[in-house]
C-alpha cells in the first residue's frame, strides 16, 4: 500500500483557506444565478429593460469599478506586508482598502437615493426588483468585508490577512461580473 | 505578473468596459466584448489577487466554468437583441 502525502492531494497547492474557497465559490454560484435570471427575464421585455437601465448611474458605477479593483490591489499588498512582518504597512494598506469600500458604498448610495427621488422603487419594474436585490446584497458583502479588513488588521496574522483579503476579492470579483451585466449590456 | 501589474490590466479593461459601453455599440456585439474583458478581468482577479496561479489545474477549471457561464450570458443578452 502506498501512503499519500498533503502535497499528493488535488487542493494541496489551493491558496488559502479550503473553507474561504467554498465560500467564494458558493457566493459566485448565488450572484451567477441571480445574474443568469436576470437576463433571462430581460429576454420577456427588452425594450423595458434598456428605458431603466438609463436610469442608473452608469458612470458612477464605471467609477466604482475602478475603486474595487484598486481596493483588491491594496488588499493584495497588504497580505505581502504582513507575510513579510510589515505590520504597520499592512494595517495601512488594509484601512486604505476599507476607505475605498466605503467610497463604493457612498456612490452605491447615491445612486439609489437619486432612483428613491424620482419615485423608482423595488416595485417599479422588474429590472429594478433585480438591480436593487443584486447590487443591494453586493452592498451588503462590501460592508461585512470593511468589517472583516478591520478584525483581520487587528489580529495582523497571515492567516486571518488572507482570509480577510480573499473575502474582498470575492467581493471585486462579483462586481466585475455583475457590472457589465446590469449596467451595460 | 505582480499584482501591481494585474492591478494597472484590470484598470486598463475596466476603462476598455466603458468605453465600449459609451461608443454607442449596442446588441449583441457589446454584450460580447464587455462580458469577454469582464471574463479576463475574472481571470486576473482569481490567479493574481487570489493566487490561483500557483495551482495551475484548479485555475484552468475556473477559467473554463467562468467562460462556459459567461457564454451563457452572452447567448441570453444575444437573444435579447
Amino acid at each position: 500500500m502506498t501512503g499519500t502525502t498533503d502535497e499528493e492531494g488535488p487542493l494541496w497547492n489551493l491558496p488559502g483557506d479550503l473553507m474561504m474557497w467554498v465560500l467564494i465559490v458558493s457566493e459566485l454560484a448565488v450572484f451567477g444565478a441571480g445574474l443568469a435570471a436576470f437576463l433571462a427575464v430581460r429576454l420577456t421585455d427588452p425594450a423595458g429593460f434598456a428605458e431603466a437601465q438609463g436610469h442608473l448611474h452608469r458612470t458612477g458605477a464605471g467609477i466604482n469599478t475602478m475603486v474595487l479593483v484598486t481596493s483588491g490591489w491594496l488588499a493584495a499588498l497588504a497580505l505581502r506586508a504582513v507575510q513579510q512582518g510589515h505590520i504597520a504597512r499592512m494595517r495601512g494598506l488594509l484601512a486604505a482598502a476599507s476607505l475605498l469600500g466605503c467610497v463604493f458604498l457612498v456612490l452605491k448610495a447615491g445612486e439609489f437615493a437619486d432612483l428613491s427621488a424620482a419615485g423608482i422603487s423595488f416595485e417599479t419594474h422588474v429590472f429594478f426588483t433585480f438591480h436593487m436585490l443584486l447590487t443591494g446584497f453586493h452592498a451588503a458583502h462590501v460592508l461585512a468585508g470593511i468589517v472583516l479588513l478591520a478584525l483581520v488588521a487587528a489580529l495582523a496574522t497571515p492567516r486571518a490577512v488572507e482570509a480577510g483579503a480573499a473575502f474582498w476579492h470575492m467581493v471585486d470579483l462579483v462586481w466585475v461580473i455583475l457590472f457589465p451585466v446590469v449596467y451595460l449590456i | 505578473m505582480t499584482v501591481t501589474s494585474a492591478w494597472l490590466l484590470l484598470v486598463a479593461l475596466s476603462a476598455g468596459s466603458t468605453l465600449a459601453a459609451v461608443s454607442g455599440m449596442t446588441g449583441p456585439a457589446l454584450a460580447l466584448i464587455v462580458l469577454a474583458l469582464a471574463w479576463a478581468k475574472a481571470q486576473l482577479i482569481l490567479n493574481r489577487y487570489l493566487g490561483l496561479a500557483q495551482a495551475p489545474a484548479i485555475a484552468r477549471g475556473f477559467a473554463l466554468a467562468l467562460a462556459l457561464y459567461m457564454a451563457v450570458l452572452a447567448t441570453l443578452a444575444a437573444a435579447a437583441g
